[in-house]
């Protein structure tokens, strides 16, 4: 005889397992609440990591980029203030110089020489500056000062200058040795330009600038040839040491439209390293957002259909007490 | 001699009931069991000599759907087959790493980006130069780690499959050994319902290995062989034999050695697409993990691993490099030989002459592997062109992946694509198969024990108890009657 019948564990299976998908769901939905996460970030891009990989790169490399335009704008701007300081000592003893010179007491001329000795010692600790311990004018090898202290330099231009009778003479004598490689460029310690620096993607900022750049090297030139009166150069030759003092002055003023350049030169690149940064963060929050968009719950979906199985769950319950309590057993 | 005849039908009548109430207490205290197959009485009116003469129980039944049962198997062996591949392919997807995750190859590649970049704006810092070599260490350490574990899981694979052979030996053994029992049990007219519900429950447990197909034969026997067409029992049980390997390496393999293959009665068994004659259940999977899906893993690893190497020994990106010299990334300390390709993932070491660790010196990352002494400090060109060489489009050399162009990010990216659409797909596979079973699992069991079915026919057996008795007790009066007289 067939009779119509419902197996009891078929039951008591079902309730199992509407129980545990329910609470699997509600676990899901929890989990993306509260991590804000998808759970599966494979089935949420469709098995396609391409694109996020590629932001996840793109956010790594702005980050690498980020230490760097800071540190390249912290180097540009060390720059800037010792090319700030040569330039206002510069212009300073350029016109002490043309005073001195064409006054009649000597003993100006003496106080201005000793003046430019002071001042050449000052535009030399500006170029040998270093940052987070590195030279920033010694190029590459940033481990060393570019120049020698201006004792050093002094003698070396004095041995130059020896032979050297007349302001004209000391003055073609001193251009001479800042030209020669041999000379001036024999003194420097450092290495050959910067490479250039990354500042972002496909970018780069050019921090080339050593102590032998022209303009650096025609500024020092006019130094050293006002520090030479105070070493006694043309010694007893009061009219030579004002000429001398003259064209050092000369010198100086001549030199200041190219360090202006040299300093615009850089203040460009510093604009550029700025623009730089701010592109990187403009760019770094774009693909962040873009990445939520990918990758992130939506607390509002995830909430309702946590919501919703909590329900269901409830509603479960309840079968399971009812249909539990529904037994002919208890009925006889 | 009627009045005999009625105290005997009552009596059978009594005897019927009995046993009715004891099939309905043997259904009731299995409710719960699994592979109890419901009992039914089947009664017979007696005749004897041509009159009726009572009720006889002709037999207690076993009531089974066998085609429902063979359903439910084979989706068992499905759902089995299909979880053993995700299982595997979610391994090999979280080996890889989601992006997001710290310590991900994805991760790990842009750690070292970042850290290139870092170092070429401070190339005379130690502490920025020690980054790109740690940075570099923690990549090879996620490929070896990643090859760690799919070699791992191809040795569990292995040991697993030992394991399934030896579950289908000792099962096949036992149900033979049932088989005849039943055979010289039910010659002898006794009841072999329990033992079949044994059988059913041992060839249930080997169910998820292989899919079997039950085919009865005379006398209560039952002939198994899987859906694939292996002969599993057909009189004798056949006997299956695997020897699993100790160790595993990439190397490893059925046709270069090393590993072992499955036989059936000693004749060695093709398991390779699907599983041959045992295609199915979670030993045919088990063989697809050990012999292609983690073989498949590792290649593509080792081609993710191979263009890494290639991108950095390239005497374009570090001068002081020779032709044939190791860059940056070494196959365990010697340069790359194509020759050797398999597993490189594993054996990838950051290069000694760069490695403090191994004896190196950081300031070879700023000037060159090959350079003798330490250069300016200040030198980062080199520093930016191992970043570029890292973000450069090139042309992957193996590994099977498509045609074209990519960054190295990306090629590790198209590798955990591929694995995480594998994954996708392995998983839908699984639930559906999971799904299949479910419902035919629950169709197998509203067959099975219904207690308030089985309390209404022990209402009927109490009310034809009452009945026949009270048949018996008017019989007695009527005799006492009888004999008052």
């Amino acid at each position: 005889m067939t009779m119509i019948s419902l197996g009891d564990m078929a039951q008591s299976m079902m309730l199992r397992r509407q129980n545990a998908t329910l609470k699997s769901a509600m676990q899901a939905a929890a989990n993306a609440l509260t991590t804000g996460k998808v759970a599966d970030v494979g089935r949420a891009v469709r098995g396609d990591f391409s694109p996020l990989a590629g932001l996840d790169a793109s956010l790594a490399r702005l980050s690498g980029y980020r230490a760097a335009t800071t540190e390249a704008g912290l180097l540009a701007g060390v720059m800037q203030t010792a090319l700030g300081t040569i330039a206002t000592l510069s212009g300073e003893l350029a016109s002490s110089l043309l005073t001195a010179s064409s006054s009649a007491q000597t003993a100006q001329v003496d106080a201005v020489g000793t003046d430019a000795r002071q001042r050449l010692d000052t535009a030399l600790s500006a170029l040998n500056t270093r940052f987070a311990d590195s030279a920033v004018f010694s190029g590459v090898a940033a481990d060393r000062a570019p120049l020698p202290d201006a004792d050093s330099l002094l003698t070396a231009a004095e041995a130059a200058t020896a032979s050297a009778q007349s302001a004209a003479d000391i003055e073609a004598a001193v251009t001479t040795w800042f030209a020669d490689p041999a000379g001036f460029a024999a003194t420097y310690l450092g290495g050959p330009s910067r490479s250039d620096l990354p500042i972002g993607p496909g970018e780069t900022a050019t921090l080339d600038i050593t102590a032998t750049d022209p303009a650096l090297r025609s500024t020092l030139a006019g130094l050293v040839m006002g520090a030479l009166l105070d070493r006694g150069a043309l010694s007893g030759q009061p009219e030579a040491r004002s000429d001398l003092a003259r064209r050092a002055g000369a010198g100086l003023m001549q030199a200041a439209s190219d360090r202006t350049l040299l300093q615009a030169r850089l203040g460009l690149t510093e604009a550029r390293i700025d623009q730089a940064a701010t592109r990187n963060a403009a760019e770094t929050s774009a693909l962040e957002i873009a990445r939520l968009g990918l990758v992130e719950a939506d607390p509002y979906e995830a909430a309702a259909r946590l919501e919703a199985a909590e329900t269901q769950l409830q509603s479960l319950y309840t079968i399971t007490a009812r249909l539990s309590r529904l037994s002919l057993v208890d009925y006889i | 001699m009627s009045i005999t005849t009625a105290l005997g039908s009552a009596l059978s009548g009594l005897t019927a009931a009995s046993r009715a109430a004891e099939v309905v207490a043997s259904n009731v205290a299995n409710a719960q069991t699994p592979g109890y197959g419901r009992r039914e009485i089947s009664l017979q009116a007696r005749t004897v000599g041509g009159a009726g003469q009572g009720v006889s129980v002709l037999a207690v039944n076993r009531r089974v759907d066998q085609v429902l049962i063979n359903d439910r198997r084979s989706a068992e062996a499905g759902a089995g087959n299909r979880d053993v591949r995700a299982g595997f392919l979610r391994l090999v997807e979280q080996a890889i790493g989601t992006p997001e995750t710290e310590g991900s190859l994805g991760a790990r590649i842009a750690a070292l980006d970042t850290a290139l970049i870092e170092a070429a704006s401070r190339p005379e810092s130690e502490a920025r130069l020690s980054a790109v070599a740690d940075a570099g260490r923690a990549l090879t350490g996620a490929l070896a780690q990643a090859t760690d574990q799919i070699q791992t899981a191809r040795a569990t694979a292995d040991r697993s499959i030992a394991t399934e052979v030896e579950a289908l030996n000792t099962a096949l053994a036992q149900v033979a050994d049932l088989n005849n029992t039943i055979r010289t049990y039910g010659g002898s007219g006794r009841d072999t319902a329990s033992l079949m519900d044994k059988r059913q429950q041992i060839i249930d447990s080997i169910s998820e290995i292989v899919p079997l197909r039950e085919v009865s034969r005379d006398n209560g026997q039952i002939a198994l062989y899987a859906a694939g067409g292996a002969v599993l029992l057909e009189g004798k049980a056949a006997v299956l034999s695997f020897t699993p390997a100790g160790v595993m390496v990439p190397q490893m393999t059925v046709q270069g050695g090393g590993l072992s293959q499955l036989q059936i009665n000693g004749r060695p068994v093709d398991t390779s697409a699907d599983g041959g004659l045992i295609a199915g259940g979670s030993l045919a999977a088990l063989f697809a993990v050990r012999d292609d899906l983690s073989v498949a893993a590792q290649s593509r690893m080792d081609a993710v691993a191979r263009d890494l190497v290639g991108r950095f020994a390239d005497t374009t990106v570090d001068a002081s490099l020779a032709a044939d010299d190791a860059g940056l990334f070494t196959d365990a300390g010697q340069a790359f030989d194509p020759a050797t390709e398999l597993g490189l993932a594993g054996r990838l070491t950051l290069n000694a002459r760069v490695d403090p660790a191994q004896g190196g010196a950081l300031w070879r990352l700023r000037d060159g592997i090959g350079a003798a002494a330490p250069g300016p400090v200040g030198q980062s060109s080199l520093l930016t062109a191992l970043g570029t060489a890292l973000g450069a489009s090139r042309p992957v050399a193996s590994g099977g992946f498509m045609a074209g162009n990519r960054s190295f990010a990306t090629l590790a990216a198209d590798m955990l694509s591929g694995a995480a659409a594998q994954r996708l797909t392995s998983d839908s596979e699984a639930s559906f198969a999971q799904a299949r079973l479910t419902a035919l699992s629950e169709m197998e069991l509203q067959g099975g024990v219904d207690s308030d079915q089985e309390l209404q026919t022990l209402l009927v057996v109490e009310q034809s108890y009452a009945a026949n008795a009270k048949v018996i007790q008017s019989i007695d009066e009527m005799i006492k009657t009888l004999l008052g007289m």
